[in-house]
């Protein structure tokens, strides 16, 4: 395959193959503006890292400190704990998600009642579009000592004797915001695997019938490894926002009691950086994340590749 | 083609000439007001009468989202609107240069500015002695008196009620009557009853944290207390006091016995604010206006369980000075930016604004519709008009107070015929004007005002101490935020664990949260210094 289309290549100019897929080309264009524009210009602003931004003049007639920002942060203590917060909710999510979504999408694969499935899945995608404004208080209704859904029925099966206060728990902290992450994209992170599953070729289904394979042993055999690519390339890709870890969520569901196992990088800049007019601060805090990202998603793709994975680039 | 032409061109004639004849020459300013309010709903009673009198329309930009990144956002774009409130980032504003200086404006243009401001205005000047920005309340003939104190111990009133209206006095009185009740009412309406709830959601955890200072007596000064000691404020912090530690051990025996809500350090405002309104919580300290909502709801659907400051110290022997005297705010005000194409308009819009009929216009509304003259001069309401103003949405959306208040230049405080200019503060009808179950209380303890179960407040030429400002970004500043950090850590913890770990918990605290308050002391103190040599 690869030879024939690299010969067929080799014969033509650039530009004559530039003429050839100018559709595809156009295409693509805006896409590609809008990267550079949203993306790429805004690059411009890390500039800000090294200096002592003030608002109001422009990016070159500030005063430069050069590493000053980055050392400030790296001696300071609480950007441990943050690193330490966004890593664990980070791959408690990436995991959770990950597994629980792979799951809900093999079982509804399994699911022969075509309006049961849907219901399903309708259901199980809905909270994805709830702000997470409102999610949050719905949780903490629900997890609440007093007349919380979740405490009243833990009560009421005998389980627990007193109600027990979830979210003012610090050690509980990282799995209610896993548990909770999963609740709410479940169904939407399945879409994409049910979509993958759908692709997979029938024909090696009834052959694994006739050699006598269960669901079970078909799920295993046949399901599983045909959507290894796309779970290694979601993986690859979310691995990316590992330091990121999302932002309402946290700062929607924690507390005062909890704070030192809640605080995350983004409400790390907000509150000492952005808020305090430390612009420089939170920029560099920005870089340290970006860079870091990048390494993990190539240190990712490099082992995918050697393991012979699917990979992103 | 043609046809369309053809009867769109004289419907065009008549739209231009049927505006233009009745139009008023119309200027427009922009302004950004550093709060949420819905979009001006386009005809007003007061804000019509505004727009006649001065042919002056604003457009309007209210605040969506976190006033201090759309300020960031405002001067990193350099696209200021021409008049700008934003709250205590006014100063963030000025130091960007966008703000024109007022004073040579107001001299020429402006002679109510510059009356009905005299008394503040040596406080508004900046280190250039230029004035930048109007705080939004002026005081100009003396401070009023409210139904309710700013802050306070407040305590479900079927508590007082049925132990025969006792005055408690002391954080163990407060307490063993709310406990005592606990035990006797277990629930309330059939749902359990909560003995004390105090708040903890992010910056609004000061009604938890700032309780030490009030109970040695003082009104809000922020995180620190001014001391006078041999002639001269010292400022003194109290979060690591012997009051706080008593403060924080009663609220941890209170918690272990089942008193403090278990769940009162998780809930975020709605939460709190819900179960306020729920008429089952016994006690709360906070300021009133944060729990406002509650007692709102409370008074005009559980009237029996309304809320009823008091003024509770830490010992009998504590002096309470806890309600303050209406004080303006000089570090944050509306200005106009170097973008108003015409300063002389605006600051005269603002001069239209502020001056003492305006202002009656907005608080009162119109004589003989909105409100009535009595025999003595005094202005006081009927009740279909009181109805009318109890109605939040009328006052909003109809009436339009909001559009013109709270953002914009305003008078507080007794006007020049002995009339107040907030009708919620007018003497005569503070009491007149209460719901009867209020009236119930205030006629319990023979007072015509809750404010009046408290002391009168002492002036101090610079208070508050906390309307000085950090310098963003500074040490100071930063030290702010991580000894919050601290007390948003230690505090619930030292109200939750068993109380034989206090001692040990509380020695914790006070280690860590020492060092973090240097830097701030400094900053508070110069500018105590500064305001009680320059104001």
């Amino acid at each position: 395959m690869t030879t024939s289309v690299s010969a067929v290549r080799h014969g033509k100019t650039f530009w004559s193959r530039v003429k050839e897929q100018k559709v595809l080309i156009l295409m693509t264009l805006p896409f590609l503006v809008h990267v550079i524009i949203f993306r790429y210009v805004p690059i411009w602003g890390w500039l800000m890292a090294f200096q002592n931004y003030r608002p109001g003049r422009g990016i070159l007639e500030q005063t430069w400190v050069g590493l000053q920002n980055f050392k400030v942060l790296f001696d300071d203590p609480v950007f441990y704990q943050v690193l330490r917060n966004t890593l664990a909710m980070s791959i408690i999510k990436l995991a959770m998600g990950t597994v629980s979504s792979i799951a809900l999408a093999l079982m509804l694969n399994e699911v022969r009642r075509l309006w049961f499935k849907k219901t399903v899945q309708t259901v199980s995608y809905l909270p994805h579009f709830i702000s997470w404004v409102v999610a949050a208080n719905l949780v903490r209704d629900a997890l609440s000592t007093d007349g919380g859904i979740v405490n009243e029925v833990l009560m009421k099966l005998g389980i627990i004797k007193e109600p027990i206060m979830f979210l003012g728990i610090p050690g509980l902290f990282w799995w209610i915001i896993g548990v909770t992450h999963v609740w709410k994209e479940v169904g939407w992170g399945a879409i994409i695997y049910l979509a993958a599953i759908a692709a997979i070729d029938p024909t090696l289904y009834e052959s694994a019938m006739i050699d006598g394979a269960g669901r079970l042993k078909q799920m295993w055999y046949i399901t599983l490894p045909s959507i290894r690519p796309t779970i290694s390339v979601l993986l690859i890709m979310n691995l990316g926002w590992v330091l990121s870890s999302g932002f309402e969520q946290q700062y929607l569901l924690q507390n005062g009691r909890v704070i030192d196992y809640a605080r995350v990088f983004t409400i790390y800049e907000l509150d000492y950086g952005i808020k305090m007019m430390r612009y420089s601060f939170a920029t560099a805090v920005g870089i340290f994340r970006s860079v870091v990202s990048l390494i993990l998603v190539f240190s990712a793709n490099q082992l995918a590749k050697r393991w012979g994975q699917e990979r992103l680039v | 083609m043609k046809r369309r032409v053809s009867w769109f061109l004289p419907l065009l004639l008549i739209l231009v000439l049927g505006g233009t004849a009745f139009a008023q020459e119309f200027k427009y300013f922009t302004v950004f007001t550093g709060e949420p309010l819905p979009d001006y709903p386009g005809s007003t009673i007061v804000g019509d009468i505004i727009e006649r009198e001065t042919g002056v329309k604003l457009i309007r930009e209210a605040l969506v989202g976190d006033l201090e990144t759309k300020v960031g956002l405002m001067i990193a774009s350099g696209d200021y609107p021409d008049l700008v409130v934003a709250a205590h980032f006014t100063s963030l504003l000025k130091d960007a240069g966008a703000l024109i200086p007022l004073n040579d404006l107001i001299e020429e243009h402006a002679p109510n500015i510059k009356r009905l401001y005299a008394n503040h205005w040596e406080m508004l000047k900046q280190e250039d002695g230029n004035v930048y920005w109007l705080p939004i309340q002026a005081i100009p003939y003396g401070p009023d008196t409210s139904r309710y104190p700013s802050l306070g111990f407040f305590i479900n009133k079927r508590v007082l009620k049925e132990n025969g209206w006792p005055l408690p006095r002391t954080l163990d009185e407060y307490f063993q009557l709310i406990e005592d009740y606990m035990k006797k009412h277990p629930t309330i309406d059939g749902e359990p009853t909560i003995g004390y709830v105090t708040l903890f959601d992010g910056w609004r955890s000061f009604a938890t944290t700032n309780v030490p200072q009030h109970l040695m007596g003082y009104p809000n000064e922020g995180e620190f207390v001014p001391v006078m000691q041999q002639g001269r404020y010292v400022v003194t912090e109290y979060h690591t006091s012997p009051t706080a530690k008593r403060y924080y051990q009663k609220l941890n025996e209170m918690y272990n016995k089942g008193v403090v809500d278990p769940e009162t350090f998780i809930l975020n405002y709605d939460q709190y604010i819900e179960k306020l309104s729920s008429g089952r919580v016994l006690g709360t300290f906070n300021q009133f206006w944060q729990m406002q909502d509650a007692q709102n709801y409370l008074l005009y659907n559980k009237p029996e369980s309304i809320f009823v400051p008091l003024p509770i110290v830490i010992d009998p022997l504590v002096e309470e000075r806890q309600r303050d005297i209406p004080y303006v705010q000089p570090t944050q005000g509306m200005g106009i930016t170097i973008n108003c194409k015409d300063p002389v308009g605006a600051i005269k819009f603002l001069d239209y604004l502020i001056r003492e009929d305006t202002q009656r216009l907005l608080q009162w509304g119109i004589e003989g519709v909105h409100y009535e003259v009595d025999e003595n001069g005094l202005y006081y309401r009927t009740p279909e008009q009181l109805e009318l103003f109890r109605n939040p949405d009328w006052v909003q959306n109809v009436f339009g107070r909001q559009y013109f208040f709270n953002a914009f230049p305003s008078l507080r405080g007794v006007d020049e015929n002995g009339n107040m200019f907030f009708p919620d503060t007018q003497p005569h009808l503070i009491y007149a004007d209460s719901t009867d179950s209020e009236k119930e209380v205030m006629d319990a303890y023979g007072v015509k005002s809750f404010s009046d179960l408290f002391n009168e407040p002492i002036p101090k030429k610079y208070f508050p101490l906390w309307t000085i400002t950090m310098p963003a970004g500074s040490p100071a500043h930063i030290e702010e935020t991580r000894m919050k950090d601290v007390l948003n850590r230690y505090v619930p913890e030292l109200v939750m664990s068993p109380p034989e770990q206090f001692e040990n918990i509380w020695q914790n605290f006070v280690k860590d949260i020492k060092p973090l308050m240097v830097e701030q002391m400094k900053v508070y103190q110069e500018g105590i210094d500064w305001r009680m040599e320059n104001w």
